[in-house]
This record gives structure tokens, sequence and C-alpha cells, in this order.
């Protein structure tokens, strides 16, 4: 009986899980007419970075039944299709290889920039457009890729915003601090140049490890350097713990960081107190995305998920399926004729996230950094 | 010197939560031989429970805080505890006469199942427990900072280990446990329940996971359903270390690894840290996979 009754228990809770699993994945989407235009979305739906992938989902899957409810695009609806990157290189070949078999004519993702690395070639030799939305590592538009694109700002960007940003407001002992990954690395690389050409040398330079939750010793090894700022390249959570174990430490210098610790629960993490001065230079929050488009679409999203994205690279990731439609709609789903369109026609697409061209890389045309503090309440709000 | 001193503090909170997380790993080795890959998952299973009462009910702001912490920990111990026992139930028991590496196999498949469950529960993104929640209180001792959550935590886990040392070496069910860890056979022979045992330790491992998982939401703040992938291979290392299927060893291995962590991450480059962590692993099992106490002691559990 008791092994019996188990079995059944377990079973039951599988079927349980697995519903649920299929009522959240928005990857299905069925009944459609005959023609359908398939746009693949790779993110990273599981893994460490799930939750982007789910608001990248979530924000295009709102942008693609706008634009069926309007009648599709040249007469045909268009399908989502996404692949699940997992956050890893691996998983996102495997990824890539499923929409293509799938038949996209045109792919938005990923959000890490290794990952989207792991992928490029396979969507290259496909000839399929590729448009990231996260990633920023520089490289990646450096390959000579006639089909790769990127709504995101690229890291030499970003570290020279940083770097010049920890000069204006007149600090000139900064230690730098990344998690070792290509990202992080990347940004604290070039920020690292760029004070070395302005005759600041910085006064601490390591790593901490991705995932970790003690960084007490490393705190202790920056303080003893004397630093007055501590420039963080890595992401949201280590950085929160950054902040919360400085302030049971007692110390109070400032932190900059850079755009991927642009995410809500940081202040949750660290908690108010600890967050409160925070810096970091990122594309504009949602909240400071004022154009008429972007307000109208967060409305849109909040009444729908009763909440917002919890962070930029979600929008970026519908403003890369806009821009992939947009071209559809002119000159029709053919992955040759959206690309060419993409690098010589589109000119300053009124996008969520302010107005978008491609150069001949591939990469996004125009500064998009901005720098914000985090203030008392808890708010990100805008310096200038 | 100083500056050594506060290493040491912080190289023993963060070992005795591996400790914590080893003894689970090592218990369910020593009687049943078989290495519970799903055991970070209950540890981080853990933390979500103490999230549920702490957070989402906010039993810190009804209760206080020492008495919510209290209650909690209570609730999240047996409530990891009940999810082992289910876990040895479907994953394990009907797989006891089979191959070992079907156990492992289905093991590793608990862990992949666990976490997903966790995600598909509370979400993937980060939880943050409230900062409020224990006041930030700093002693100082000799020009050091000591931050008297830190002190807790080790406390904690201290006592707990306490605890559980007495319970295997003092009690009658203790005496089985170590007679089913030697030889179950011959255990069965002279009367002990082996069952049982297995069933008990498979209460208690989750239950110290479930705990050390809380202490981490607590003082952290901050927890994400997979991370008892890392917390476990760190713990599973310190088992190694310490001897795996010996109580007194997952506890001294838990402790040496943070020490390890943390002298490494302040004398050669937090960089190195992870790195200096799996080296200790593979010189461990390559010189002596025993572990580092002696090998008498290392056969027991």
């Amino acid at each position: 009986m008791g092994k019996f009754f188990f079995q059944v228990t377990f079973l039951a809770m599988a079927v349980l899980v697995a519903s649920a699993i299929s009522m959240t994945s928005p990857s299905i989407t069925s009944s459609w007419a005959a023609s359908t235009i398939k746009v693949g979305v790779m993110g990273p739906t599981t893994g460490s970075w799930a939750s982007e992938g789910q608001d990248m989902v979530k924000v295009i899957e709102i942008l693609a039944d706008q634009i069926n409810a309007k009648g599709g695009l040249r007469g045909d609806k268009v399908e989502v299709v996404v692949g699940d990157d997992g956050g890893t290189p691996k998983s996102a070949t495997l990824a890539a290889q499923r929409l293509l078999t799938l038949g996209v004519v045109a792919v938005v993702g990923t959000y890490g920039s290794s990952v989207t690395e792991a992928t490029q070639d396979i969507y290259d030799e496909a000839g399929v457009p590729q448009i990231a939305t996260g990633s920023t590592s520089i490289r990646l538009s450096e390959k000579g890729l006639k089909k790769f694109f990127r709504t995101c700002p690229r890291d030499d960007e970003q570290g020279r915003v940083l770097a010049g940003k920890v000069k204006e407001l007149g600090f000139s002992r900064p230690a730098i601090v990344h998690d070792n990954t290509s990202y992080a690395k990347g940004l604290a690389d070039e920020a690292r140049a760029i004070f070395k050409s302005q005759g600041i040398s910085e006064v601490y330079y390591d790593a901490i490890n991705p995932g970790d939750r003690d960084f007490a010793v490393a705190l202790s090894k920056i303080q003893a350097q004397n630093p007055d700022i501590i420039v963080f390249t890595g992401y949201y959570p280590e950085a929160a713990m950054i902040l919360r174990q400085k302030r049971e430490k007692g110390w109070n210098v400032p932190v900059i960081g850079g755009d991927a610790t642009n995410n809500r629960t940081l202040v949750e993490i660290a908690g108010r107190a600890a967050a409160a001065g925070y810096y970091f230079v990122s594309p504009p929050s949602l909240g400071d995305m004022k154009t008429p488009e972007a307000v109208e679409f967060l409305k849109v999203y909040q009444a729908k998920h009763n909440s917002l994205p919890s962070s930029v690279w979600a929008v970026l990731a519908g403003d890369a399926f806009q821009v992939i439609a947009e071209a559809i709609g002119n000159v029709g789903a053919d992955s040759t004729k959206i690309a060419t369109y993409l690098h010589n026609d589109l000119k300053d697409f009124k996008g969520l996230s302010g107005s978008i061209s491609f150069d001949e890389k591939g990469d996004r045309i125009g500064e998009v950094y901005r720098l914000y503090q985090v203030d008392e309440q808890g708010d990100f709000s805008l310096r200038e | 010197m100083a500056h050594f001193v506060e290493q040491i503090i912080f190289g023993l909170t963060v070992g005795s939560v591996y400790a914590l997380i080893a003894l689970g790993y090592t218990m369910v080795y020593g009687v049943m031989k078989l290495i519970n890959f799903a055991h970070g998952e209950l540890f981080a299973l853990g933390a979500f429970v103490g999230y549920i009462f702490l957070v989402t009910l906010n039993w810190g702001g009804l209760l206080g805080p020492a008495l919510a912490i209290g209650c909690v920990a209570i609730i999240v111990c047996v409530a990891t505890a009940l999810a082992g026992h289910a876990l040895e139930r479907v994953a394990y028991r009907p797989l006891r006469h089979s191959d070992r590496l079907a156990a492992v196999v289905s093991a590793l498949g608990a862990s992949i199942f666990l976490q997903n469950v966790i995600m598909v529960v509370w979400g993937a993104q980060y939880r943050a427990f409230n900062a409020s929640l224990l006041p930030t209180i700093v002693w100082r001792v000799a020009g050091q900072s000591v931050p008297l959550i830190r002190v807790f935590v080790f406390l904690t886990a201290v006592v707990t280990m306490a605890g559980l040392y007495l319970f295997i070496n003092r009690t009658r069910f203790g005496l089985a446990i170590r007679a089913a860890a030697i030889d179950q056979g011959a255990a069965k022979l002279m009367g002990v329940d082996v069952r049982k045992v297995i069933a008990v330790v498979f209460l208690i491992g989750p239950a110290l996971g479930g705990l050390a998982g809380l202490l981490v939401g607590i003082y952290y703040g901050q927890i994400n359903f997979n991370m008892g992938q890392m917390y476990g291979l760190k713990a599973f290392t310190a088992a190694v270390i310490g001897g795996i299927g010996n109580i007194g060893g997952a506890m001294i291995g838990g402790l040496l690894l943070g020490l390890l962590e943390t002298l490494g991450d302040a004398y050669i480059s937090g960089a190195w840290k992870d790195a200096l962590a799996f080296v200790a692993l593979i010189l461990i099992l390559v010189f002596r996979p025993t572990g580092i106490l002696p090998e008498r002691v290392a056969e027991k559990l």
C-alpha cells in the first residue's frame, strides 16, 4: 500500500509540475492560419538568467499579439517561436539549430555575450539575421558577420561612459572588481585602459566569483588599499551583496557599476540603506523611457502581467523584434532582404528605447548610456 | 596579523555552513553508500521555505526576530526532513537492490527535478530576505569588525553539529546508525532495523541542509532557485576532504574548506577561490581518497 501510494503521489506531482510548466511556457502558440511568418526568440527562459529570458518572451509576445491584432505583416500572421538557451553556450547551439529547423526567418537574442557568440556562426551559415539584445561584448560585431545586429550598446561604449562618469564625479583612486565573466572582465579592462589614458591608476584590480555570496574577504582587501570608489563591473546579485556587506563593515565608500546591475532586485537584496547612493551606468530604465511608444507599451505590459519587466534588456529584445517586424513589413519575410533592409534602409526607427539605426557592423548607433543613482527610497534616479 | 584574524572569522562562518550541508552528504553516504546529489536542492528548499514564513507571511515583523527565526528554523527542519523522506521513498528506495549507478542517476534526476520545481513555484528571479530582519550589530574587537550575525551563524552551526555528534555517539539509535554504516547485513542480523535507520538518516541530513539554507538566506539575504548547486558542490568537497561517510570529518572538512577559501581569497586572489576549493578536492581524491582523518575513523560513520 505504502509504496503504491507514494508512486501515485509522485506521478500526480509530476503531472502537476508538467502542466504548470506548459502553462507558463509561452512557446506553445498554435492554431494559426495556413501561412505564418516565424520569428525566433532565443532567450534564457531557464537557468541563472531565467528571469531575463522569461521577460524577453513576455515582451515579444505582447508586441506580436499587437501586430497580429492589426492584421499581421503583409497579410500574414507572425508566430513567435521560443528557443531556450538556458544561459549557456551549449544549450544555445541546440536552441539555435532547433529554431532553424522550425524555419524562422530571423532571430531575436540573446542576453549573455558568450551565449550569443556560440550561436553566431550557426545563424550566419543558415543566412538568418540575428539581433542580440543584451550581449554587449565588443568582439561579437567585429567578426565581419553580415547578418548580426544588436539593439544593446557595446562594452567599449559602456566602459568609456563608466570611466568618464567616475572622473566627472571627481574620484581618482578607483578599485576595480570584476567577476571573470567575459562581459564583466571586458568592461573592467575597458574602463581600466581609459583610466590609464587619463592618468588615473587603479589601486586594486581583482575578480570575485559569480554566484558567490560572501565578499567579506574581498572587501577587507579592497579597504586596505583605501580607494575612493569601487568600480564593480559584474551582475546585480553580487553587486547587492557587496553593498550589503560593505555596510555591515561600516565602510562608506561609494560604488559604481555597469548596466548588469540595473535590476530592481538589487535594492531588495541589499536593503534600501545599503543600496542608497549606489551609482550605475545603463541604458535608460523603464520609468525613464518617456517616448509615447514606451509609455503605451509598459501600460499594456503592466495590465497583462501585473508587474513591469525587471530590467531594460527585455525591452531591448522587444525593439529587436519590432525592427524585424518593420523589415518584414517593408521587404517581406526573406532573411537576406531583412538583413539588407536593417543595414541600409532602417533609419531612426521609433523603438521603445528610443530611435534605432544600425551601422555597417550591425551595432546600434547613438548614445544610449545614462548615469543613475539609487536614492534614499531605493528608486533609481537619473543623474545628469 | 589583525587582518589574518579577521579572515579566520570569515572562514569559520563560511565553513560552518559548508559543514552543515556536508553532514547530509556524509550521513547518507555512510549508511547507503550513495551520494545524494539532490541534497543541494534540499538546502535551497530550506531557504525558500524560510522565505515563505519570514518574508511572504512576514513572521519577522509579527513575532519579533528572535522568536520568528526560532519558529521558522523548526518549520524549515521539519519541511526539508519530510521532503528528504519523500525523496528517499520515491527516488532511492525502489532502487535499493539495483546497481549503484542506477541510484546515482536517480539522484541526479531528483536534483534536476527539485531545482526546476523550485523555479516553477518561486520563479527564476533572485528573492530577497528583508534586510532589516536582524539588526546590523558589529562588534569591534581589537580594531577588527566582527558582525554579530556571523557569530550567530557560526554558533548555530556548531551547536547543531555538537547535538548531532552526541546523538550519534551517545544514544542507542546512534549506535544503530553506526552499526548500519559499518555493515548493513551484520547490523540486520543483530536486530537493527536498517530500513528505519535509513529513514532517519534521510530525515536528519535534509533537516540540517534545510537549516543551512535558512541561515544563508537570513545572513546573505538573497536566494535563488539554483543556489543549491554551488553550495552542494562545495559541501560535497568538504565531505570528501573530511572522508565521506565520516561525521566528524564532514564538520572538520567544512571548516577547513571555508578557511582554505577565505585565506586563498585573501592572500592569493579572489578569482582563484573556487579553483582552490576544487584543486583541494582533486588532491584529496588522488592522494587520500578516504579523507584527511586517519583511516580507522574514516571507515565508520
